[in-house]
């Protein structure tokens, strides 16, 4: 009985070794061995580059510019949709596309806080570090860029989150305030370019600045604006940048990062992938579902299409050879986007006559991949042209105007209505003319290329009057619509937060 | 079927070859021996009867004919003769060399055996809560596990079930009360194992069910939910005795939707669109097919079936026994593409030396689950069958390219479907899944004293998981993306070793007994997964190669160890009574679990229990009340609700930057943690009553329970879109919940007719109330889900949704309906529906949402058990009633929000000819506020009464007399005939109000639940 009860006493001592308790993880490093050294830089600075193929980043983000802008439209059957992104009806604010973007935007501001709360610590290549930090900078005003652009008063997260985190609503001045000083530090630290090949992509001090001179237009910094585009149009930068002859090659996955390319979101294919989320697994889908959403009927979602008005203001002006302006063609799948019409025109294989008869749709052409395959899908390879150097020129422009130098612009319009065959503007315009005219350029250059609502919002256009073009705008109401409502769930969360004016 | 018969027959050849392996009669031999025969009152033997000298540990049982042989025994001792559910009987021997002793039915089976922990105790000393459940009743049911057996059969028990093949149930004991995980803690055999679909419940012995802190607190941070204990079974002395039982029947979806034809549809939808002053489609205008009327859901239900069939042999001899089982369960769905097969072994023997007893109780279980792959383009099929357009064939030519092969319907241009084609989903999408698994338990027990022993008891589960999915190339769905074809094989192990040293012991000086258990107790779990993936499948006419050898694109692999702890414990408990009338328990037990930081990692889990047994007092003397005792308790338990690695922050290594053309490796914190996790805990108290009326025919059990969760660990919780957090939110020890409830369980029985018939009744209530949320903000004291809310003062999970009051009628109406003369809803036109402005600010937004006055919970769940016998029938049947409860009916949202569906075939769209009705007026929503506003889904439109009476269960049997069955040496037969689910009473306008719906916090969303089926079956209980 004794012998027995030591037994057990034994056993109870032997069995309570407590180190036993401590499991190391073996599937991931912990947060305490990261952050260690420049490999670990690399990697943070990277995770902010995965946001871009991110649905709700990647997917839903170019409609809310195109389709609620007066060129685009939506007959999607889930009309939940279509009233959102083109009628102005969005009686959810948790409505599911809307809030991906909203997330996506904030997911990049953790990745990028991460880098920037961490990355000044790790002892390393000065250069490099500034480099990583820069980019950092870029993302973090990149995605407030959007957020100030779509939702305006939101929360600034400046540093990584933790669960309990209340902010409190910042105004849409003080969001466009952080964008300015991020991408202002941001093109501060990053390269001209870079010199190694695998690291095409990563964004450039010309990148920086482009972004940083669309944020300054926005709040009407006209100034400030030219000065950033300054690096870009008569700079050290000038020299890195040009138009390609082909208008169209801007839009191909045979011509990417081509010299007209200033910010481009690179995507490839993963044909095994399962998911659009990147951290749930890595073999995640690395492509963009873009051409799904924008293709039309039996080739895609059709989500997203384009209304007919346009075609009429590329058909107002002939190139020099009295040909139609080859941006046409480029930028919408129409019953003529073949000049010969619906048998002649191509659409994935068969024509346009086959698919739709008579109808009178139009698609954006510009991201799909009809150039190149017979379907869409959700692993689209076609690059996004955030930002090319016709829309920083045309941007110059339209600032040097603004700010009084109405002749000094006619240069950088001409530029790029040469590269369409279209013959220069004759001189002499008032400031309001050429804004006029800078407005119908920039609709012939970068229709579906997802500037347009901005576009609108900075030139005070955004009105019911644009009903007359886009039926949606009769639901707008000024003072509200310019903004989208702010997700309800972050309301109920947080108290201190507060819905945009009239939601 | 068919094919499995001969595998059955080898299991019962091996059987029988292992049943010769432990016979066992070594007798020794002395000068005095006894001999004679233990019989009820009616005659029959009882074999396995136990005959032990008084105050000692020697003994035998009865064997199958009731007879014992006792040698070397003291001509003056004292046998005490006890068996189950018979008065235990002493006979001093005085010198004769025969006894013959008649034992009497204990009809008030006090002296009922319970398991509670690590020790047994006599059902009328306890001190906890513990219903036990008769596995006779459980085994009338036809069921996927245990959990849906349960449903309906012990008060505080609730069980939602499904009615996939191989689907397990939800179960609550005693309410909800974590944000997380509600499930029991299941004990087989002394092993903590899951008692899945992989469990086989013919074998089961006996089930107990401890609710409260004082029955459960031995399991400490494990318990809180409550704990289920089951014993399988074991031999008895006697020769081999063989069972074998055969039980198969057919399986229907016990409704479908009431859905329009294609003409009707047509009609409708051109009605819509005219409204909307659109062009109809020309599927249902100019190129309407009459030839095409696809019922969706009749091509995709089918009528199933089930086979279970069970062969049992056991049997012992003096010093040893054995029980061994083999099983198979087949179950082809009421859904096409869909089965599930079980098969299972089992051994169970038991041998003692001396002071020492081995046993091991051991099953091994294959299952097989055959079901559509999970992907973007499976959806559900109790949507799609419903929603998916009767105009769009199943298949058809015109739909044939080189993305679409088969031809599979999926609507057009014409036909806006976007509803997945579900004949197509089981064709394109195809999933085998495998469990392989053991569980057992293996023991020494040494009797190191009189009252003194000490086991040592190891428990296994280990399960080896694989899944196969193959898709092949083809689309389910309308404009769905082209995905390349693939096979995915993923294949995971699970292991947990339980290793425990318990000493029990028991003492007894004159009217004063003690007895208890202390013990330590360690498991390690651990679980890890490898998936490989290759795409491009190879297909040959109609073969389809399954190997990924076979595949010819890219491949993919992944790999983790998903879990890895340990939990170690110290375990005591102290049970002392004076004279079985006043007890008291002391119960405790002390863990440590690595899923918490070194400074959270242990936790404390007292209770204490007293109980009085008042009819035993000499004051007390009401003749027919034969048994009274109260009993009170108050404990604290836990439960971990973490992944084993929650309390680390970890860099998660899966985002890619897309850069120079390849994705280049991008790592940070994806997911925000809360390192200062700790245990919940959970303080509860209990107050019962138990007792016998009417000599033992009415016993009654009632409780009352009010428990108290704290620290509860919130994960799951919605969090800020604003922190960028991704890969699951982080758990904070955040809330507080309380259940308080009553409970009753009554049971009369009439056995003086040749009509015996008894009746069972049980009844719950539960009240659940949040009574903390954490601090989640200034002025914040909810939780916000999706559809419900859950605030201090309030349920768990409430309904929080805008109001309706029915429709507009007129255009006076809706401008009557404005605040400051401005209307509240400006886009609505007559026949919309009308919904109120709770926060008064003109505008109805979110912000106007609400609870609904109405819960998800039930206030009321009962289950009543009615069993006859007369002459050689018996009957029996189960009832299930839920009621006070109110669902959310998705799929109606969808139906009747009119946009890309079919439609009910009931419906009444509002016109202003047909103002009577509750459905609004029919159109196309697209730049329609008023229709948008209609369909809404947080609204409390789609809220149903989910009140219901169930008939769960009838069987009519009939046993074969023993003389016609001597005849053919067979000691008992019994056939049968079972209905399940035969009919249910309710108002609930979806498939089954019995939904399990959207997780603790979202529990009654019909999500399109699969519903019980219903089931008509045949069996035979053969004994030999």
């Amino acid at each position: 009985m004794k012998n027995i009860f030591i037994l057990f006493v034994l056993l109870t001592v032997i069995s309570s070794c407590s180190d036993e308790l401590d499991k190391v993880n073996p599937n991931e490093v912990t947060n305490q061995s990261f952050w260690k050294n420049e490999t670990d830089a690399i990697k943070g600075i990277n995770s902010c580059y995965s946001t871009l193929h991110r649905g709700g980043f990647s997917r839903w983000q170019p409609m809310l510019y195109d389709v609620r802008s007066d060129v685009g439209v939506s007959y999607s059957p889930w009309s939940d949709l279509a009233n959102a992104i083109n009628n102005f009806i969005q009686p959810d604010s948790n409505f599911g596309p809307m809030v991906d973007v909203y997330f996506d935007n904030y997911v990049g501001i953790n990745r990028a806080n991460a880098v920037l709360a961490n990355v000044p610590a790790i002892g390393m290549d000065s250069n490099l570090k500034e480099r990583v930090l820069g980019e950092a900078y870029f993302f973090r005003g990149m995605h407030y860029y959007h957020l100030a652009s779509l939702w305006g008063n939101v929360v600034l997260q400046l540093g990584p989150s933790a669960p309990t985190d209340l902010p409190a609503t910042s105004s849409e001045t003080q969001v466009w305030a952080q964008v300015i000083k991020d991408l202002t530090d941001a093109a501060a630290r990053l390269p001209k370019n870079y010199a190694d090949p695998k690291d095409q992509g990563r964004i450039t001090k010309g990148g920086a600045n482009a972004l940083l001179a669309k944020a300054y237009m926005q709040i009407r910094d006209y100034e400030s604006a030219k000065k950033a585009l300054d690096y870009l149009v008569t700079g050290d930068g000038a020299s890195s940048y040009n138009l390609v002859s082909n208008y169209a090659d801007n839009f191909k996955i045979t011509s990417e990062f081509n010299v007209e390319s200033v910010i481009e979101w690179s995507y490839i294919e993963n044909p095994t992938e399962g998911t659009d989320n990147d951290v749930q697994t890595a073999n995640h889908n690395f492509g963009t579902s873009v051409g799904q959403f924008y293709a039309p009927p039996g080739v895609g979602w059709s989500d997203a299409e384009a209304l007919r008005w346009p075609i009429a203001e590329f058909e107002i002006e002939k190139t020099i050879t009295n040909q139609r302006d080859p941006r046409l063609p480029a930028t919408f799948l129409y019953n003529f986007t073949n000049e010969a019409g619906p048998a002649a025109t191509m659409v994935y294989g068969e024509t346009f006559l086959q698919r739709y008869g008579n109808n009178k749709r139009v698609s954006f052409r510009k991201f799909l991949h009809d150039h190149a395959r017979n379907f869409e899908g959700y692993r689209g390879i076609n690059n996004y042209r955030f930002i090319r150097y016709a829309d920083v020129l045309l941007m110059y422009a339209e600032c040097l105007n603004a700010t009084g130098k109405t002749n000094d612009a006619y240069q950088y319009v001409n530029r790029v209505r040469a590269r369409a065959g279209l013959a220069p503007l004759t001189t002499g315009m008032s400031q309001t003319a050429f804004l006029t005219q800078i407005k119908h350029e920039r609709l012939l250059e970068l229709t579906g290329e997802g500037h347009r609502f901005n576009d609108l919002k900075r030139w005070g256009d955004l009105a019911p009057t644009l009903s007359s073009k886009d039926p949606g705008f009769n639901n707008f109401v000024k003072g509200k619509h310019e903004l989208l409502p702010i997700p309800q769930r972050d309301l109920d969360i947080n108290p201190n937060m507060s819905q945009n004016p009239n939601w | 079927m068919k094919k499995n018969v001969p595998k059955l027959i080898k299991l019962a050849i091996t059987l029988t070859f292992c049943l010769f392996a432990f016979t066992n009669s070594a007798y020794s031999q002395s000068q005095i021996t006894i001999s004679g025969e233990i019989k009820g009152i009616d005659g029959t033997p009882l074999p396995g009867a136990n005959v032990l000298i008084s105050g000692t540990q020697t003994g035998s049982a009865a064997d199958f004919d009731g007879k014992f042989v006792l040698r070397n025994i003291p001509s003056n001792a004292v046998l005490d003769f006890s068996y189950i559910g018979f008065q235990s009987q002493s006979i001093e021997v005085n010198g004769r060399a025969t006894i013959n002793v008649v034992l009497i039915a204990d009809s008030n089976n006090l002296d009922e055996v319970v398991i509670i922990g690590y020790q047994s105790i006599r059902k009328k000393d306890l001190t906890g809560a513990v219903s036990v459940v008769d596995p006779i009743k459980i085994n009338k049911n036809i069921t996927n596990s245990l959990a849906e057996s349960l449903q309906g059969l012990a008060a505080g028990i609730t069980v939602r079930n499904g009615g996939q093949p191989g689907q397990n149930s939800q179960i609550e004991i005693r309410g909800a009360a974590s944000f997380v995980n509600s499930n029991p803690l299941y004990i087989i055999d002394g092993m903590i194992a899951d008692a899945n679909q992989t469990v086989n419940n013919n074998d089961i012995e006996s089930i107990q069910i401890l609710k409260d802190a004082s029955a459960a607190a031995i399991y400490g941070s494990r318990a809180a939910n409550g704990v289920i204990i089951i014993k399988t079974k074991s031999g008895k002395e006697g020769p081999l005795k063989i069972s074998v039982t055969l039980n198969t029947g057919i399986q229907q979806i016990p409704q479908t939707w009431d859905v329009m034809n294609s003409s009707q549809y047509a009609n409708l939808q051109k009605t819509s669109f005219t409204n909307s002053g659109l062009i109809p489609p020309s599927s249902v205008g100019a190129n309407f097919n009459p030839n095409i009327n696809t019922d969706w859901q009749n091509e995709v239900t089918q009528t199933g079936n089930t086979l279970d069939l069970n062969i049992g042999a056991s049997g012992g001899g003096k010093n040893s026994s054995y029980f061994l089982s083999a099983s198979q369960y087949e179950n082809k769905g009421v859904l096409i593409g869909r089965s599930f097969q079980r098969t299972t072994f089992r051994i169970n023997t038991q041998m003692k030396k001396g002071i020492v007893t081995i046993g091991e109780n051991l099953l091994l279980s294959n299952s097989n689950t055959k079901q559509p792959l999970g992907s973007f383009d499976t959806g559900n099929p109790f949507f799609d069958m419903v929603t998916m357009l009767p105009v769009i064939p199943v298949k058809g030519a015109e739909y044939i390219n080189a993305n679409n092969p088969g031809g599979w319907g999926i609507g057009t241009v014409d036909a806006v479907s976007f509803s997945k084609n579900q004949v197509a989903v089981t064709d394109v999408l195809r999933e085998r899944i495998n469990f392989a698994k053991i569980v057992g338990n293996a023991f020494v027990n040494v009797d190191i004293m009189e009252g003194l022993s000490y086991k040592f008891n190891v428990g296994i589960e280990a399960s080896y998981d694989f899944s196969k999915g193959i898709r092949r190339n083809g689309v389910t769905q309308f404009n769905a993306a082209v995905r390349p074809s693939f096979i995915a094989d993923n294949r995971s192990r699970f292991s947990s070793i339980l290793m425990e040293h318990t000493l029990n012991f028991n003492k007894k000086v004159g009217k004063h007994n003690l007895n208890g258990v202390v013990g330590i107790s360690d498991q390690q779990t651990k679980r890890d997964f490898s998936l490989a993936v290759r795409s491009d499948i190879t297909e040959l006419g109609d073969q389809i190669f399954t190997e990924i050898n076979s595949t010819t694109g890219t491949s993919v692999s992944e790999g983790a160890i998903t879990d890895d702890y340990r939990t170690f414990g110290y375990l005591g408990r102290i049970n002392y009574d004076y004279d079985s009338k006043y007890y008291l328990t002391l119960t405790g037990r002390i863990d440590e679990d690595s899923r918490f930081s070194k400074a959270h990692r242990t936790g404390n889990f007292p209770s204490i229990a007293g109980a009085w047994r008042i009819s035993k007092e000499s004051f007390f003397n009401v003749p027919w009340i034969n048994d009274l005792k109260v009993n009170a308790s108050y404990g604290e338990l836990g439960i971990v609700t973490l992944g084993s690695f929650d309390w680390q922050g970890t860099i998660n290594n899966n985002t890619r930057a897309i850069l120079g053309g390849v994705a280049q490796v991008g790592s940070y914190q994806a997911t925000l943690v809360n390192p200062d996790l700790r245990w919940e805990n959970r303080k509860t108290q209990n107050y019962g009553l138990e007792a016998s009326l009417f000599n033992n025919a009415v016993k009654l059990s009632a409780a009352y329970y009010n428990s108290l969760s704290e620290d509860a660990l919130v994960t799951n919780l919605p969090i800020a879109v604003y922190l960028g957090n991704l890969g699951g939110t982080p758990p904070v020890n955040a809330g507080s919940i309380r259940n308080t409830g009553f409970e009753l369980e009554a049971s009369y029985k009439n056995t003086s007719n040749e009509l015996k018939w008894n009746v069972g009744f049980n009844l719950t209530t539960i009240k659940n109330r949040v009574e903390e949320v954490g601090n989640r903000g200034e002025g914040i004291d909810y939780i916000q889900t999706g559809l419900t809310r859950s605030k201090v003062g309030q349920p768990l999970g409430q309904w929080y949704l805008l109001k309706t009051d029915g429709l507009f009628q007129s255009q006076a109406e809706i401008a009557a309906h404005s605040l400051n003369g401005n209307p509240i809803q400006p886009f609505a036109k007559p026949g919309d529906v009308k919904f109120i402005d709770v926060n008064g600010d003109g505008k109805i937004t979110d912000t106007d949402r609400d609870f609904s006055g109405s819960s998800s919970w039930p206030t009321l769940q009962t289950g009543i058990q009615f069993g006859a016998n007369y002459k050689n029938f018996d009957l029996s049947a189960q009832f299930v009633g839920v009621f006070g409860n109110e669902i959310f009916n998705s799929v109606r949202q969808q139906l009747d929000s009119y946009q890309n569906t079919n439609f009910r075939s009931d419906v009444n769209p509002w016109t202003a000819a047909n103002t009577n009705t509750s459905d609004p007026r029919i159109g196309v929503a697209t730049n329609d506020q008023g229709l948008v506003d209609n369909a809404r889904f947080s609204s409390d439109r789609w809220l149903e009464d989910g009140s219901y009476l169930r008939l769960r269960n009838i069987q009519l049997g009939y046993s074969f007399s023993e003389d016609v069955l001597k005849k053919v040496k067979i000691t008992g037969l019994r056939v049968y005939a079972t209905g399940q689910n035969l009919f249910t009473i309710t108002k609930y306008s979806g498939l089954d109000p019995d939904v399990q719906g959207n997780g603790i916090l979202e529990r009654g969303v019909d999500n399109g639940n699969w519903p019980a089926s219903r089931i008509i079956a045949f069996g035979v209980n053969l004994e030999f």
